[in-house]
């Protein structure tokens, strides 16, 4: 009887936070597909998207930006923290209080600070956004990584394989990267949504990309605009599955040596 | 003749103020086990860990069939490591773990196959090779540790605690299968356990560490009937502390006028230190001591008395004769060893 209404009451709960999360959702795919004022639906709003001039050139642009910024996050990162739990053990309080900075320190500050400390072949170009999105992701990306790095021997592993001949690089590449890959999908993840959603500090630094470019096209037209959201939802989640797809399937692969 | 394959010259290691390792120096020939024995802290892994490259010693030399490799990082040591920690790789399978060394070593895929499958078949796990680590017994996965240590076809194997994350009869037949293993192919190899039984089953000689010092190291009968000091002879084996006087070179016990042997300056008040075996407790009506308590073993007994003077002793006797031994009984101990080693009081 106690089972029972204990399971009557996750059932509810369960109803609830569905209801809270999909029916807003629902709402505004619903909303999407109105075909104006009329009472039919249809993927009018989401023709229109396509049609708008700069959604191919920004959607370019902040894809560029954001592979950018996974490359350099991945090359800053992992090193960092492999180093951090071998033979860093005393700095990890402080990096950990490093990485949380960029969510404290406002976004305006950021913005300005950073532009100044960027070296100069830099300033002029859109890609200095991919250096800061590494700064801002860092909260996420460094914890997805210390996580993954935690649940494994590390120093055995790294002991095992340079025992068996493997130099530092290989031990990276061969051992360390293939043993963290679901944390290192995890982290690329993240930056690859912050770098696809990221309005302020492109606003801020006045560059057009895709989600400054959405902001303005999309106050023309309001359904258009929740296509839009939705859109970048889905597409979120898309990319969320595949990672979770390839990040979690068990390679058999070292790097084959010809 | 042997020729030595490991020579170790004053290996000294600090981690601050603690000397983990001081002057450290060990000749191990080829084809021939030994093991490095002592407490946690001696700094038996310690000694290891530098032989193999994975640790800096602050002074001293590692030559491997007469090459100093002092300054060698550990990837390019051809040594073959086992660690008390799990250590395969997660991400690959037991065949891809064993080749692990061999690619490093880029030898071609045929050969690899070869020789994993070769091994794999040596140390019993044939039909493990897609299995992966979260799929073996913590038993399988030293298997495949050692396997992986060994198809390199290293120059030493070092084995580090290998076998003290087993239960325990898993750990002895491993170990068993080690000595038949590393007979089978010759290979040199140096041992590190605090598991007296464990090192002085399978190895040829056995050395006894204490506080970054080699105490003594010698043949495993050798170090349990000759322990060069108080310290060798009570970590190896059971000992009995028996306080006396040694006079002229000779100690008095029950009776009995008995050789010292002197592991230092010793005189006047000594302890003696005597095996449980090499004592007897016998009814022929003199008595100088009452018995306590009797265990039986099987085919021996161990009968633990109380001499008139308050000492404990431990003796081990064959069980027949003890039959009629029981806690209270009044009898006479006996001294069966013609030398006894004698200790500072």
């Amino acid at each position: 009887m106690a089972t029972e209404m204990k399971n009557l009451g996750s059932k509810i709960i369960l109803l609830v936070t569905g209801i809270f999360i999909f029916f807003p959702l629902y709402a505004a795919t619903e909303f999407s597909m109105r075909n104006g004022a009329e009472k039919t639906h249809g993927l009018n709003a989401y023709r229109w998207i396509f049609q708008q001039s700069g959604f191919a050139e920004n959607l370019a642009i902040t894809a560029r930006i954001t592979v950018l910024a996974v490359v350099l996050n991945l090359l800053i990162m992992v090193p960092t923290v492999t180093w951090l739990h071998l033979s860093g053990q005393r700095y990890k309080r402080l990096i950990e209080i490093l990485t949380i900075l960029p969510l404290i320190i406002p976004v305006v500050a950021l913005a300005t600070g950073a532009q100044l400390a960027l070296p100069s072949i830099l300033e002029n170009t859109v890609y200095e956004l991919s250096f800061m999105y590494v700064v801002v992701a860092m909260p996420y990306t460094y914890r997805a990584l210390d996580i993954g790095l935690s649940g494994h021997p590390l120093a055995t592993l790294t002991n095992a394989a340079r025992n068996l001949g493997a130099s530092w690089i290989r031990v990276l590449m061969n051992v360390i990267v293939p043993t963290i890959r679901p944390s290192i999908f995890a982290a690329l993840f993240l930056m690859v949504a912050l770098s696809l959603g990221e309005f302020t500090l492109a606003q801020l630094l006045h560059w057009t990309t895709f989600p400054v470019w959405v902001t303005n096209a999309s106050q023309q037209n309001i359904i258009g605009a929740t296509a839009l959201a939705v859109g970048s939802l889905f597409f979120a989640w898309l990319l969320l599955f595949g990672f979770t797809f390839f990040g979690g399937k068990n390679s058999n692969t070292v790097q084959e040596e010809a | 003749m042997t020729t030595d394959s490991l020579v170790v010259g004053g290996l000294t290691r600090q981690f601050g103020a603690v000397v983990a390792l001081d002057n450290f120096s060990l000749n191990v020939a080829k084809g021939e086990l030994v093991a490095l024995l002592g407490p946690s802290g001696c700094g038996k892994t310690t000694a290891l860990r530098i032989i193999a490259g994975l640790e800096k010693s602050n002074a001293g030399s590692v030559q491997l069939n007469t090459k100093d490799i002092t300054n060698d990082p550990a990837h390019v040591r051809n040594m073959g490591m086992v660690f008390q920690a799990y250590s395969l790789f997660p991400h690959l399978n037991v065949a891809e773990n064993v080749a692990f060394g061999l690619k490093m070593r880029k030898v071609s895929k045929a050969v690899r196959d070869n020789k994993v499958n070769s091994i794999l078949e040596l140390v019993g796990l044939d039909h493990h090779h897609k299995r992966f680590a979260h799929q073996l017994s913590g038993g399988q996965q030293q298997r495949v540790a050692l396997a992986r240590a060994l198809v390199i076809e290293p120059e030493v194997l070092l084995l580090d605690e290998p076998l003290s994350a087993l239960d325990a009869q898993v750990r002895t037949n491993l170990r068993e299968e080690i000595r038949r293993l590393q007979l089978e192919l010759g290979t040199t190899t140096l041992f590190v356990t605090h598991d007296q039984e464990e090192a002085m089953s399978i190895s040829d000689r056995v050395g006894v560490m204490n506080k970054g010092k080699l105490e003594q190291i010698d043949t495993p009968d050798t170090l349990y009937n000759k322990p060069a000091t108080e310290f060798v002879g009570t970590f190896v084996g059971t000992m009995n502390h028996l306080p006396t006087t040694l006079i002229d070179g000779h100690i008095n016990l029950f009776g009995q006028n008995i050789v010292a042997l002197k592991s230092g300056n010793e005189s006047g008040n000594v302890i003696a230190l005597i095996r449980p075996e090499a004592i007897t407790v016998k009814t022929d009506g003199t008595s100088n001591a009452t018995v306590v308590t009797r265990s039986f073993l099987g085919a021996s007994s161990r009968v633990t008395c109380k001499t008139h003077e308050g000492t404990l002793v431990e003796a081990l006797m064959t069980s027949a004769a003890t039959g009629d031994l029981h806690p209270g009984s009044e009898v006479q101990l006996h001294i069966l060893s013609k030398e006894v080693l004698v200790t500072n009081a």
